[in-house]
């Protein structure tokens, strides 16, 4: 047991770091958002780092790659991460397109990047198919929740590999919780910063205990999620575990999403301030595979049936 | 970072598996009854004793008091285990945990020779003179007053709150010996026999937690100065170290995911396992349960690093009380209006879980420590 970063994982940190501080942020976030709403650039920068295909690499593994999915949501990367660097490399493995996200074949909620992947990882009953849907086939759906959504149409897709189902689901769970426990963090730290330097009353607002006392039990639930993300994925996302994370992970977005704009005021509500940055994201990730019900049913299923 | 346990580690927690499995009566855990009753405290110490003979009772104590030194993970998978089975240690897991500890760091000789030593054998029961109606999350506030007389000191005040303290043999009883000094700088403590003359043990009859609260009224109760630990009016900062023992090494998760188990496993028996409902309440608490356990888990790597104590000791107690909660939900949920029945499983979590949020630092306290000390904000 370590709960403490390693030699070679804190070098990965600073290079991944050191190369998001660059790339990456709130103010890209914008500009892709407003332009074609994956960062293909980015993608290609942590590909080129060796920094997407770190779940099979020898000097890596897993837990590695559940790292760089925290850091880059963090940072608000523009593009599928956990999908990308936990999922297909689970599922398909071998060479992967740069922007992979991930769908259920059964499900008519719209995909985060399901129009601007390279592929899509669909999960079906009997097996898991990376596809290329044919031209025309995704349809971008409106919605202000910041991820580009897209309604995807599998008829003509170009099947690259197939996989299990199961595996997909797991690890979709983990990037999941990984991918909110990078986002509520930067949010939280935002919204931290604020109640040091916004005054009310003669004070800042941060000494009033009934906002401490929210702040440290979302402190509490970020924590929690990170760590519950990160051993399910050191294990290899085994099923009770993987299915925690989630659940945990996404009641704790939901509840962070309207804290933080409730102890941020008005402010929180418009453009110019970076808080809806991550935490209308939240919105779209703890309802993304069916939401904090479905991992329940799952991690009831896992641990008791 | 990396989470396996090791080999000597997994090896161990078998090895535990084996002895309660061989050594505690097989009704253990499914039998409810008032943790400090005669029967109960005699099961304890019995079982104690059987702890101590194999070494397992203080073995993260150093070796010159009789433990092995044993590492900080070796004794959280110890603490696991038996909380997980209902902690047949009863209260001496306060022995073993911080007040053994705390005489090491602070007694004199004699206090070591004659405490130590009875407390790693497991035969002897400890209680906590600590709050006071008017000190409760205030600890420091208090106002026993204890004053010197020669070679002894004049104890009177009260105490409240006070579990096990008619199975107790000796109380960790904190009093104010300087009225003049700032409130945290006139503490000081005693090891006080229970049978002291002018000590009276009331008890208070509650309706919730899994025993019996007392009152301790001391009145003109002489003790004799050589009861005192450590120097006059250094009482707090001796206490505040052990507490930092006390805030995790109790996993209590273990025991909430024990209690869950018994739970969802008479939803399956009732027919009502497959409600989404349930399932999904009963889920949401387990989730609840794991994450107090990975946050116990980040303290205990600090430990195990000897790391001086960080907030996330109380980051983990917040989780902890949280579990606690859920199940506690969980069980009535589940169970419904037949959870209202004196000791089915929901009635005891749930009056269970309502004291883990007020004793040993009321969760509000925690969230103002993980407020000051973790996020750095400004003192309201």
């Amino acid at each position: 047991m370590d709960y403490e970063l390693d030699p070679d994982q804190e070098q990965l940190h600073d290079a991944v770091n050191t190369l998001l501080s660059r790339r990456a942020g709130p103010a890209r976030a914008r500009s892709v958002a407003a332009a074609s709403g994956i960062d293909q650039e980015l993608a290609s920068a942590l590909a080129s780092g060796g920094f997407l295909d770190l779940f099979a690499d020898d000097e890596a593994g897993p837990l590695e790659a559940e790292l760089v999915v925290e850091w880059v949501a963090a940072a608000a990367g523009a593009l599928p991460i956990g999908a990308r660097c936990l999922v297909a490399p689970a599922v398909i493995g071998g060479d992967l397109p740069t922007t992979v996200t991930v769908m259920e074949e059964h499900s008519s909620s719209p995909v985060r990047f399901g129009a601007t992947s390279e592929a899509i990882l669909v999960i079906g009953d009997s097996e898991a198919r990376l596809v290329t849907p044919a031209p025309g086939a995704t349809e971008p759906v409106p919605s202000l929740y910041g991820y580009p959504l897209a309604r995807v149409s599998l008829a003509g897709a170009t099947v690259l590999g197939t996989g299990d189902p199961d595996v997909a689901r797991r690890w979709w769970q983990v990037a999941l919780a990984a991918e909110i426990a990078g986002t509520i963090g930067a949010a939280f730290a935002l919204t931290l910063q604020y109640h040091k330097d916004r005054k009310q009353f003669d004070r800042p607002i941060g000494s009033f205990q009934a906002l401490q006392h929210r702040m440290s039990q979302l402190y509490v639930r970020q924590q929690a999620s990170a760590w519950l993300a990160r051993e399910a994925a050191f294990h290899r996302a085994p099923a009770e575990a993987a299915a925690a994370s989630a659940a945990y992970a996404a009641q704790a977005a939901a509840r962070a999403c309207v804290e933080l704009h409730q102890m941020t005021g008005a402010i929180g509500f418009t453009r110019e301030y970076d808080l809806h940055i991550w935490s209308l994201r939240l919105q779209a990730l703890r309802l993304e595979m069916g939401g904090v019900r479905r991992h329940s049913l799952a991690l009831a299923g896992a641990r008791w049936a | 970072m990396e989470f396996e346990w090791s080999a000597e580690e997994a090896t161990y927690r078998n090895e535990v598996r084996e002895f309660l499995k061989a050594e505690l009566p097989s009704d253990w855990g499914s039998k409810r009854q008032r943790p400090d009753s005669d029967e109960q405290m005699s099961r304890c110490k019995d079982f104690c004793g059987k702890l101590a003979a194999r070494g397992w009772l203080t073995p993260h104590w150093p070796r010159e008091y009789g433990g092995h030194d044993a590492p900080a993970w070796q004794l959280m998978v110890l603490g696991e285990e038996l909380w997980s089975i209902g902690e047949p240690r009863g209260p001496q897991y306060m022995n073993v945990n911080w007040i053994g500890p705390s005489i090491m760091s602070a007694g004199t000789e004699e206090q070591k020779e004659y405490h130590l030593g009875r407390i790693a054998k497991g035969d002897v029961i400890w209680c906590q003179g600590f709050s006071e109606p008017d000190a409760g999350s205030d600890l420091a506030s208090l106002r026993t007053r204890a004053e010197r007389d020669g070679d002894d000191y004049v104890v009177n005040g009260q105490k409240i709150w006070t579990s096990y303290a008619s199975a107790a043999e000796f109380c960790y009883l904190l009093a104010r010996t300087n009225l003049d000094a700032p409130k945290h700088k006139g503490i000081s403590i005693f090891l006080v026999p229970t049978d002291t003359p002018g000590l009276e043990i009331l008890e208070i009859s509650a309706v919730i937690g899994e025993h019996a609260f007392h009152e301790l009224v001391m009145t003109d109760m002489r003790v004799p100065a050589s009861t005192r630990l450590g120097p006059e009016n250094e009482g707090w900062g001796i206490l505040r170290t052990g507490l930092a023992n006390e805030r995790v090494g109790v996993p209590r998760y273990g025991r909430a995911m024990f209690q869950l188990d018994l739970i969802a496993q008479w939803a399956k028996e009732q027919g009502t396992f497959d409600d989404p409902e349930v399932a999904a309440t009963l889920a949401s608490a387990q989730a609840a349960c794991e994450a107090a356990r990975a946050l116990v888990y980040k303290v205990v790597d600090e430990r195990a690093k000897k790391q001086p104590p960080t907030p996330n000791a109380s980051v983990a107690r917040a989780a902890m009380v949280e579990a606690e909660w859920a199940v506690g939900e969980a069980g009535m949920v589940v169970m419904g209006a037949l959870g209202l029945e004196l000791d089915t499983v929901a009635d005891d979590q749930f009056r269970s879980g309502m004291t883990a949020g007020v004793a040993a630092g009321a969760y509000e306290v925690q969230l103002n420590l993980i407020a000051s000390m973790a996020l750095d904000l400004p003192r309201s």
